[in-house]
């Protein structure tokens, strides 16, 4: 809500106070205002009159001027480029000196001519455009003829000295829609009186009108007729009051119609009486016809909407726009005045659906006070008087379906000051609330509040302990750490195991990244395996790259990947952990996508990223979490469609994939037209992992005896797999054997196609005795022939 | 036989190995250890020759032959020695390497800085005795309004605001509704939570707003806990994150789910609660939002609110990660480019 510092001094007493005192006390209270903003600015400026308008002889539009200030500066000459500049016009000058919004005036030469000031536009003391006419725009502003030369005050002169206070009016007080119930924060706030307009009912003879409503969504409706009237121009001060609350003048009514509304917060809708088929109003929701608005526009009515009708027909959209057919406009004479309260629902339905939303709906869809009409239409018709004339006031006319009640709150002084965590004395509380207009009855420290009808938000005894805090301030409030049972500060089970793998992961180098969780339908049908149930489905997507909720990480974080290379970051290790959910089921995941090289000391030492990287994070999340490689498997993928068939892997756990690492498929990395780089990618299921029970650690007795170190070198076929001559030659050599590893594995020169060498190490070790060699050579044998056997492995020479 | 001759052999083979050069090849050593003590040699055949002569001689010269050859074997274990050590140094100095060359690399990764101000905002509160949950990114409009007293009609709930997936379920627009969760399997015991997690709003991604965020919502329920207690907290809370020199104020504001309700502002860093642009001139920057739980929301969730009381607060990580870092759009938080992640120090 924007409020002219000057139209709110109309109604409180704000002397020796500026705006920004003002919007601190607000903004403290619970107003928060965000703006405090001059309408215009501008020092040592002055009226003038143009006595002598030359063209320039070195330019096509420039004009030499000779402009009489008055005997205090005398006579300027000026260079001025407006076209309207012209002998006899009066207009502002800013004389050297002046400082205006956007520059300081300098003595100067102007293509050889002396200038010695400046003649302005309201554009140049910072008028919004809005408010100004293309002329005022592209020239001068033209003063009366009757502005006094020599005046220095110009601002208030013009009605320019106004400050506007832009206030976030949060959702529980729309009652700060109006000037009025601002002033009255205002002068309880700061404790100074307020002057709030008198309502006294102008006419007293009757005119046969009628209104009323049938449906339940319009509550109260009131009106009152004036005829005779003349739709002039509004004066200076409306005009000037309406530009500084950003609403742009038009005539008399329609000015005085939403001057009305933003002193009262009531939105007033005016008829042209002439122009209605017959005296009567009735609010109903019952059309559902085409609606030609004052916009010229038409829209398509619904059942629902409030429409006001006059025999049948839509007179006005109620509370969102009237129609064209009963407008009001330079002519009018006869008015009929509305002041109506509208469901707020249903305003708001209607003015979004047909895109039609201003200061009236606004106010509707936040709530208006159902119990002021009659001051309303009172301050209203006493303007139009003032400024239309109007022969014949009429009484104002209502229908109200409910009769205001008085509301009360009971509460205590303990319970106040109990909630506060304060101190407050029965006084303090009670004087509190005096001045934030609630009556009180009070009985020992009982208190029996009385709240006023405008202020809607005031429900229960925590919304009274609330205004005395925001009146006296939180500053009263003495903090105080809440003394509560010990207690250990935890993570649930899963957040300290998600926590325990991220700093696992970055602690192995990896960097830890963040994505949206919402993605297009192209990334939802990518790597989708891990999740069983139909995915969520936005019905209201803002656009489709974030219509689904996502099934896997790995796309987006591919995304990511596919970001840092375009921008020639090439070596990347990206992890993500986030919650994952379909309609069925909820689960963790890790994503993991790693390219380029890993420098294992910068390039001296480096390797291409290739699979065993990503099994590698696998192995080593589940040898953190003590998990053995037995309690799952890493198996040949036939899963995933998007990597490399060849070169990736499911991880299981029984039969249950949870999980796949390996190389990007070359069809997607084309179809994501990323080159060559090779690219890891892992996803895992992190909450199987979370759920697998793991034993008590116990020690294992270590050996005390020597251990002996064989490696063997084996000749097999190429798609014998490493892990099964390793298992093998452990059964084999059962007993002493204690542990095998891989060492190398070679194909090419002296290795027959289609084979390879596998080298071994094996260890041999007894718990009990130092290993003979006759033992060790024994076990080797067993091995060798095992190998052979089931294998066909041949001892590499 | 005269000892003379001896001499002689004895000054000559010191004089050699005397004149043998520290950096001398070993095999110079070698040859001159052949050519005084090996069998053939001049002074071993006068050993060899010590039969032949009369008892007494044969005393007498047999200690001078061995009296030389102990100097000699003496001289060339000493003169190994230094050559040796020479040598050792030598090969020392060659095997220098270039110690500016890279070492191996240790460095650990980098982690977003939304992660980093969730990490020390979520210790801080473990520290002081919370528990940290989480609760469904799907919600109902149940939950997710209807318990925080944010009524069906309410414009926050317009359909416009927020991610649905049918008009009774959608993505929860603050974590506020975890508090709803919470309160529901605290079967009215008292509570002491935070929980973070991710919320979705239906705006436009720009520099300062994202359909994606992240909040951190505080919930402590007990008896006879007041506005101070949730004053302390905060200052507590923020001084920790923030600095110990940092001022907090509370201003009073409008939350559906408390009551009263505040903004909680920090005095600016960078002017210390003067007023810079920084802070566009206030001095204070506003940080969280928070209050006393609504009576309405108590009574909803299974409390009474006359015996029962409580405070709630909830802050956006991104917002803090965008003050402390001095980030300049948030869309950077989603983005992960590298050279924008490696810029974060890891978490405290």
């Amino acid at each position: 809500m924007k409020v002219s510092f000057n139209c709110l001094k109309q109604f409180v007493d704000l002397n020796n106070i500026s705006a920004f005192e003002v919007a601190d006390k607000l903004t403290f209270a619970g107003v928060e205002v965000e703006t405090v903003e001059p309408i215009a600015s501008g020092t040592n400026l002055i009226i003038g009159k143009i006595i002598d308008c030359k063209d320039h002889p070195d330019s096509d539009h420039l004009h030499i001027l000779q402009v009489d200030i008055g005997p205090k500066y005398g006579i300027k000459q000026i260079v001025c480029g407006a076209p309207n500049a012209r002998k006899n016009l009066k207009v502002i000058v800013a004389m050297v000196g002046a400082k205006l919004p956007e520059v300081t005036i300098k003595k100067g030469v102007i293509r050889g001519v002396e200038s010695d000031g400046m003649c302005c536009s309201l554009l140049e003391l910072g008028v919004d455009k809005k408010y100004l006419k293309d002329e005022q725009m592209s020239g001068i502003e033209e003063l009366n003829d009757d502005a006094p030369i020599g005046l220095e005050d110009v601002l208030t002169y013009l009605g320019l000295d106004d400050v506007v206070l832009d206030l976030k009016v949060l959702a529980n007080r729309p009652d700060l829609l109006s000037v009025i119930n601002i002033a009255r924060e205002v002068g309880a706030l700061l404790n100074r009186p307020t002057h709030l307009p008198k309502s006294s009912e102008i006419g007293v003879d009757k005119f046969d009108f009628k209104v009323g409503s049938n449906t339940n969504k319009c509550v109260q409706f009131s009106a009152k007729v004036i005829q005779g009237i003349k739709n002039v121009e509004s004066p200076h001060w409306m005009k000037s009051y309406l530009m500084a609350m950003g609403i742009r003048s038009i005539d008399a009514l329609v000015d005085i119609g939403n001057y009305v509304m933003l002193v009262s917060g009531q939105p007033l809708h005016m008829y042209d009486l002439d122009k209605l088929s017959s005296n009567e109003l009735i609010a109903r929701d019952d059309f559902a016809s085409p609606f030609v608005a004052l916009d010229d526009k038409e829209y398509q009515l619904q059942k629902g909407d409030i429409v006001i009708s006059c025999h049948n027909q839509a007179m006005c959209l109620g509370g969102v726009m009237g129609s064209k057919q009963c407008a009001i406009d330079k002519n009018t004479i006869n008015l009929v005045i509305e002041a109506a309260s509208f469901d707020a629902t249903t305003i708001r339905h209607t003015s979004a659906r047909l895109g039609l939303s201003s200061e009236s709906s606004m106010r509707f869809v936040k709530g208006t006070n159902h119990f002021q009409a009659e001051f309303v239409l009172n301050y209203a018709a006493s303007l139009i008087k003032e400024i239309c004339g109007g022969n014949c006031f009429y009484k104002n006319i209502h229908y109200q379906c409910e009769q205001y009640q008085d509301k009360f709150i009971k509460t205590t002084l303990a319970k106040i000051n109990g909630r506060l965590g304060s101190n407050f004395d029965l006084k303090t509380v009670v004087d509190t609330l005096h001045k934030l207009g609630f009556d009180i009855e009070t009985d020992g420290d009982n208190l029996k509040i009385k709240i006023p009808n405008y202020r809607l938000d005031i429900t229960c005894d925590a919304d009274i302990s609330e205004e005395i805090i925001r009146y006296l301030g939180f500053e009263y409030i003495k903090s105080d750490l809440p003394s509560l049972h010990q207690s250990v500060g935890s993570l649930n089970q899963h957040l300290a195991k998600t926590r325990y793998i991220e700093e696992y992961l970055t602690k192995c180098g990896l960097d830890q990244c963040l994505t949206y969780t919402l993605v297009s339908k192209t990334k939802l049908d990518e790597f989708n395996y891990l999740f069983k149930g139909e995915p969520y489905h936005i019905i209201n997507p803002i656009s489709e790259d974030h219509e689904y909720v996502r099934l896997s990480i790995l796309p987006s974080l591919i995304e990511s990947a596919i970001y840092n290379l375009k921008r020639q970051n090439k070596n990347l290790s990206l992890f993500e952990t986030s919650d994952v959910m379909s309609k069925q089921e909820r689960g963790i995941c890790l994503a993991v996508v790693l390219t380029g090289q890993d420098l294992q000391q910068g390039y001296l030492k480096c390797k291409p990223i290739d699979f065993y990287d990503v099994k590698g994070i696998v192995e080593g999340i589940m040898n953190e979490f003590q998990i053995s490689p037995t309690r799952y498997s890493i198996e040949q993928n036939n899963l995933v469609e998007e990597l490399h068939p060849g070169r990736s892997a499911l991880i299981k756990i029984g039969k249950q994939v949870i999980g796949y690492c390996g190389m990007l498929h070359p069809t997607y990395m084309q179809n994501k037209d990323i080159d060559k780089t090779p690219i890891a990618v892992l996803e895992l299921r992190l909450d199987y992992i979370y759920d697998m029970k793991i034993g008590a650690v116990k020690m294992c007795e270590i050996s005390k005896f020597p251990s002996v170190e064989r490696d063997l070198a084996f000749v097999v076929a190429r798609q014998v797999e490493v892990k099964d001559l390793i298992k093998e030659a452990k059964m084999a050599g059962k007993g002493i054997v204690s542990n095998v590893d891989v060492f190398d594995i070679y194909e090419g020169e002296n290795v027959t196609n289609d084979c390879k060498s596998v080298a071994l190490k094996i260890i041999y070790n007894a718990k009990d005795h130092t290993l003979k060699d006759q033992e060790v050579i024994e076990a080797e044998t067993k091995i060798k022939e095992s190998l052979q056997k089931k294998f066909h492995a041949l001892l590499r020479g | 036989m005269n000892y003379e001759n001896l001499d002689q052999i004895l000054n000559r083979a010191l004089k050699q190995i005397d004149d043998l050069k520290n950096d001398a090849p070993m095999s110079d050593l070698i040859d001159i250890k052949n050519r005084y003590l090996a069998k053939k040699s001049e002074l071993m055949s006068i050993l060899a020759t010590l039969g032949s002569l009369d008892p007494k001689q044969r005393k007498n010269v047999g200690q001078k032959v061995n009296d030389v050859k102990r100097q000699i074997v003496d001289a060339i274990d000493t003169k190994q020695k230094i050559i040796e050590k020479h040598a050792l140094n030598q090969k020392l100095v060659n095997e220098k390497i270039d110690i500016s060359l890279p070492g191996k690399n240790y460095i650990s990764g980098y982690t977003n800085p939304f992660f980093i101000i969730k990490k020390e905002i979520t210790n801080i509160f473990l520290n002081m005795g919370y528990e940290v949950v989480e609760g469904p990114e799907v919600e109902s409009d149940h939950n997710n309004f209807e318990l925080l007293n944010i009524p069906k009609d309410h414009p926050a709930r317009d359909m416009q605001d927020s991610f649905w997936f049918d008009p009774n379920t959608l993505l929860r627009t603050h974590t506020s509704a975890v508090q709803a969760h919470a309160m529901q399997e605290a079967n009215g015991k008292p509570l002491r939570i935070i929980c973070p997690g991710k919320v979705y709003r239906r705006d436009n991604d720009d520099a300062t707003h994202s359909h994606q965020f992240a909040q951190i919502e505080g919930l402590l329920i007990d008896k006879n806990i007041n506005m101070g207690h949730l004053k302390a907290t905060l200052e507590l809370f923020l001084r920790r994150l923030f600095g110990q020199d940092r001022q907090i104020r509370l201003r009073s504001s409008f939350f559906p789910f408390t009551e009263p309700s505040v903004e909680v502002d920090i005095s600016c860093a960078n002017c210390h609660g003067k007023g810079c642009p920084m802070c566009k001139g206030s001095g204070y920057i506003e940080i969280l939002g928070g209050g006393m739980v609504h009576p309405n929301v108590l009574k909803m969730n299974g409390y009474d609110p006359d015996v029962y009381s409580g405070f709630a607060f909830g802050l956006g990580i991104e917002r803090i990660a965008i003050l402390k870092y001095g980030i300049d759009d948030i869309r950077r938080i989603y983005t992960n480019d590298v050279r924008f992640l490696h810029q974060f120090k890891k978490s405290d």
